[in-house]
């Protein structure tokens, strides 16, 4: 049994003019162990999507459909309490912007406690002992538990909210942009932080970032979402050797690369969909350079491979298609 | 040790508005249109007796020395004699200002675990009925005069239901063998019921409203959300996090608040006879007893000042950010 | 300016109080017109005999106070006071409290240092108790009143114009100005002050409110013109005639009424602000 499965999963906000569906039926599978990233542009609905795993949508965000199962139960169907008590201790989170992710006006210290005691019967001696030994785990001096966040850098800030995801060994981390908001030197040194700690952890992570070359360095599963949809899903290797989907192709190069190859780097050109409006065809249509007549209405058919899936109305020619998307002329408008 | 030497500078700074402030009211009284002498000796009194009070004030002499022996004489606790009571306004005025402090100070907690807890509350249920109604009501008591507020309470609860006292400290003729004694009296409580919460009625809406907008702030933090994945309840949210943090700005306006409680003092004590500083104002004004007057002006701008400094020591105390 | 009449047209809580306003202020000027009696004429029963503490009728729509004066009448005149001390006052506060702000911000210093410094020591003084003060020191009547709120409430303003100021002072139009070899006070008053005119006016607003509030606690205490009908009058003799309890007649038309012109002054200075600061609009 997954650890965590979404089944044709839904999720709508409900707008002054409207709704808008910010994740429209997705399914994925987080087996014990896994890394999964979760990658796309900003607006993609991957922000959306973790939060209604915690069932943390703000009020006027509803799952209208599918199911959230962790561990056999519906977390979509839970009642507060009963979640409340599996927040942190099953899931708990590394927030996308730790900067104000801790209480201005409590220690640092006193943030990681609160969690622990909150969810273990411990002393608050314990469990700041706890505390140091996490502290110790990041790489953080022990004696900064005692500091206020303003007195912390951001990068420190990040280490203490990894600290605390940490505090009471949960089975599902996500981990949500960690590393957006640093700047470039401390984005490394976060991202060897967490690669350093899955070593040591059991449990499985959801990392959501934008940058698909995060997820190679991190991850051993990836799903890439596009405008509400998970469009390609499988084995990280598989996916950046050979993506079977035209978004995820342009994304792998849109970075540099891995392996250090020269390469020119390609953009793609044009908006994503506009999630309030109903989408007819392929959600990529207006910015794929491999556009026909047969992407443009009706559901795109959908692919099994090996290790996942993917959804594509040029399916059958798709080798061709990663040839010409290694070209930068092809995604020239 | 920098919360010493802050203190330090702070009340530093009260002494140099306070003196500035027994300057202001030296010459408000003095270099005004008419005869100041007769504001200072009882006129009641004879010839003699008034040339030998003009003596012992120095009014006889330039403006500049009177100014450096009532200088002198307020550094010595000495403030004049009160025409009315026939005694030095010290006396008179120690007891008064230990009466107000207790109204303004009930008032004020009342005002502000009311208006914090309920702006909050307001917040919370934002952008329903309830915080509609609670926002206008907020905004129309905050309009309404204090002493007209006061009128109506005493007309509702002290004569038609007869639930209360119509006025004064305790009722007549009781007997106290103390200060403390007499404050944790059951009577002296009814008789401060109507006051405070008439006060607190006008203190009230200001943090109720600064609280709202404070903490619809706060809740959008991000902070709030990571509180929330915690596995937090609702109510530890609420509190610890959003309260909590929400307070600060609210803590800035506490010394404006006390400051507008202690000079609407007037107002209040006027309409319950309760026996504070500001009804002494208003008895000495009418009455034309200025040393009296300038006495108790003195004491509640001394009374206005430290409440200014209690409220910046409250903030940095709070606010972690801030560094003494 | 014209920006200022749009953003109010459209501000629902502004229009309301400034239709309120102008309908207080419409009452004021045509007080002589709309009030039925004299409000100092003691009035009689039809069988003899002083009208006193009568509760509304058709004679007297708001009855009569103890000493038999028609209180609808005085409600009416009241005005006059009211909206005569709100307006000069508010205008006297902010022009003043502007110009200090502006001149704090701009020239820094030891001027700002100096301005601000009293600013401070302004907020020591409680403001009721001086007023008071000062009121039966120099006398009763309007223009004392107004006074003693003036001398005190420019503070209010000054504090926030400044920081305008000293924002406003370093951006490149004012640097152009500059360069250009206008004098301080040319850029002061051709470039500076133009662009705090709306928080000026904020100020305004709410100064008026203060002031009637003000002047209505004034005239309870019974440092008012005798001579004056005004609210605060009316509620004061109210009180100290002891018929407060028998004549709600009496008591509520006056408190309602200065909650009423306050709350106009508030509603006015929300409309302001969301002229001065259009982000507001979004919440």
């Amino acid at each position: 049994m997954a650890l965590l499965e979404l089944n044709e999963v839904s999720i709508e906000y409900k707008l002054s003019n409207g709704k808008l569906k910010a994740v429209d039926n997705v399914s994925l599978n987080v087996e014990n162990g896994d890394v999964v990233g979760l990658v796309g542009e900003s607006g993609c609905g991957k922000s959306t999507l973790i939060k209604g795993i915690i069932n943390l949508l703000p009020s006027n965000g509803k799952i209208t459909n599918g199911e959230v199962i962790f561990e056999g139960e519906d977390l979509s169907k839970l009642e507060f309490e009963k979640m409340r008590k599996k927040r942190w201790k099953e899931i708990s989170m590394i927030t996308q912007s730790a900067m104000n992710s801790l209480n201005p006006v409590y220690r640092v210290g006193n943030q990681i406690t609160e969690v622990i005691l909150e969810h273990e019967k411990m002393s608050k001696h314990d469990a700041m002992e706890k505390a140091k030994e996490l502290f110790d785990l990041v790489g953080l001096d022990r004696a900064r538990l005692e500091d206020y966040p303003h007195q912390y850098s951001g990068g420190m800030k990040q280490r203490a909210i990894i600290a605390m995801s940490l505090a009471l060994d949960p089975k599902l981390i996500i981990a949500d942009e960690p590393t957006t908001a640093l700047d470039v030197i401390v984005q490394s040194q976060i991202l060897e932080k967490i690669n350093a700690l899955l070593e040591g952890y059991s449990g499985s992570m959801i990392l959501v970032t934008h940058d698909i070359s995060v997820v190679a360095q991190t991850c051993n599963k990836v799903a890439v979402m596009y405008g509400g949809r998970i469009i390609e899903y499988g084995d990280v290797k598989q996916v950046l050797k050979k993506p079977n989907h035209p978004y995820t192709m342009g994304l792998k190069n849109a970075f540099p690369s891995l392996t250090g190859e020269k390469k020119d780097l390609i953009s793609i050109e044009g908006t994503p969909p506009d999630l309030s409006k109903k989408i007819d065809g392929c959600r990529f249509k207006d910015r794929c350079p491999f556009v026909l007549d047969k992407c443009k209405s009706g559901e795109m058919p959908f692919t099994r491979v090996e290790s996942g899936y993917y959804y594509c109305a040029r399916h059958d020619e798709i080798d061709h298609l990663r040839e010409l998307a290694d070209l930068s002329e092809t995604w020239d408008v | 040790m920098r919360m010493t030497k802050y203190i330090l500078k702070r009340l530093s700074i009260v002494a140099l508005t306070l003196f500035i402030l027994l300057t202001i009211v030296f010459f408000m009284f003095r270099v005004i249109p008419g005869d100041p002498v007769s504001m200072f000796i009882d006129s009641g009194l004879d010839k003699e007796s008034q040339e030998l009070m003009m003596k012992m004030y120095g009014l006889d002499k330039p403006l500049w020395d009177q100014y450096v022996i009532y200088i002198k004489g307020v550094l010595h606790g000495d403030f004049g004699n009160s025409f009315t009571y026939s005694k030095p306004v010290l006396d008179v005025i120690g007891e008064r200002f230990l009466n107000t402090l207790v109204l303004t100070t009930t008032s004020l907690l009342i005002a502000f675990s009311v208006g914090i807890t309920a702006g909050s509350y307001l917040a919370w249920h934002r952008n329903t009925k309830i915080d509609l109604f609670g926002t206008v009501m907020a905004l129309i008591i905050r309009c309404a005069p204090v002493f007209w507020t006061g009128m109506i309470l005493l007309t509702v609860f002290a004569f038609k239901l007869d639930w209360l006292p119509l006025g004064g400290m305790t009722t007549v003729g009781s007997n106290f063998t103390s200060f403390w004694d007499k404050i944790f009296s059951l009577d002296f409580l009814k008789h401060l019921i109507l006051p405070a919460i008439t006060s607190a009625l006008y203190s009230m809406a200001t943090p109720t409203l600064l609280m709202r907008t404070s903490m619809l702030e706060v809740i959008k933090e991000d902070y709030i959300e990571l509180a929330y994945a915690k596995g937090l309840s609702d109510r530890n949210v609420r509190i610890r996090h959003a309260m909590r943090t929400a307070l600060l700005p609210v803590v800035t306006i506490f010394a404006v608040q006390a400051g507008l409680a202690i000079g609407g003092s007037v107002l209040v004590e006027t309409v319950f006879r309760w026996p504070g500083m500001g009804r002494e104002i208003v008895l000495a004004v009418a009455s034309r007893d200025y040393p009296m007057a300038q006495g108790a002006f003195l004491f509640i701008g001394f009374t206005t000042i430290s409440f200014n400094l209690l409220a910046d020591v409250l903030y940095a105390y709070l606010d972690p950010r801030v560094s003494l | 300016m014209k920006n200022v009449f749009k953003v109010f047209s459209k501000n629902k809580i502004g229009l309301i109080g400034l239709i309120i306003f102008v309908s207080f202020v419409l009452i004021a000027i045509f007080a002589n017109f709309l009030a039925p009696y004299d409000p100092m004429e003691i009035q009689f029963l039809a069988e003899g005999g002083v009208a006193r503490l009568q509760p509304p009728s058709l004679d007297h729509l708001l009855g009569t106070t103890y000493m038999g004066r028609d209180v609808l009448s005085q409600m009416i005149i009241g005005s006059r006071v009211a909206v005569l001390v709100g307006v000069i006052s508010a205008v006297c506060v902010a022009f003043i409290g502007t110009n200090i702000g502006l001149i704090a911000g701009y020239f820094g210093g030891i001027t700002e240092r100096i301005l601000m410094g009293i600013v401070d020591v302004m907020y020591g003084l409680p403001f009721l108790p001086f007023a008071l003060i000062l009121v039966s020191v120099l006398g009763p009547g309007v223009q004392n009143v107004i006074l003693a709120i003036v001398l005190i409430t420019w503070r209010n303003s000054s504090r926030v114009i400044r920081s305008q100021a000293l924002s406003l002072k370093n951006r490149t139009f004012i640097e152009a100005a500059k360069l250009s070899g206008a004098s301080d006070w040319r850029i002061l008053y051709k470039h500076i002050a133009p662009n705090v005119i709306p928080i000026s006016l904020i100020y305004v607003s709410t100064s008026m409110a203060s002031a009637i509030m003000t002047e209505s606690s004034i005239s309870f205490l019974g440092l008012g013109d005798p001579m004056q009908v005004s609210w605060g009058r009316i509620l004061f003799t109210c009180y100290s005639s002891q018929a407060m309890f028998k004549a709600p007649w009496w008591i509520l038309p006056p408190g309602f009424a200065i909650t009423l012109l306050v709350l106009s002054g508030y509603m006015m200075g929300r409309g302001f602000e969301e002229v001065a600061n259009p982000k507001l609009k979004e919440r």
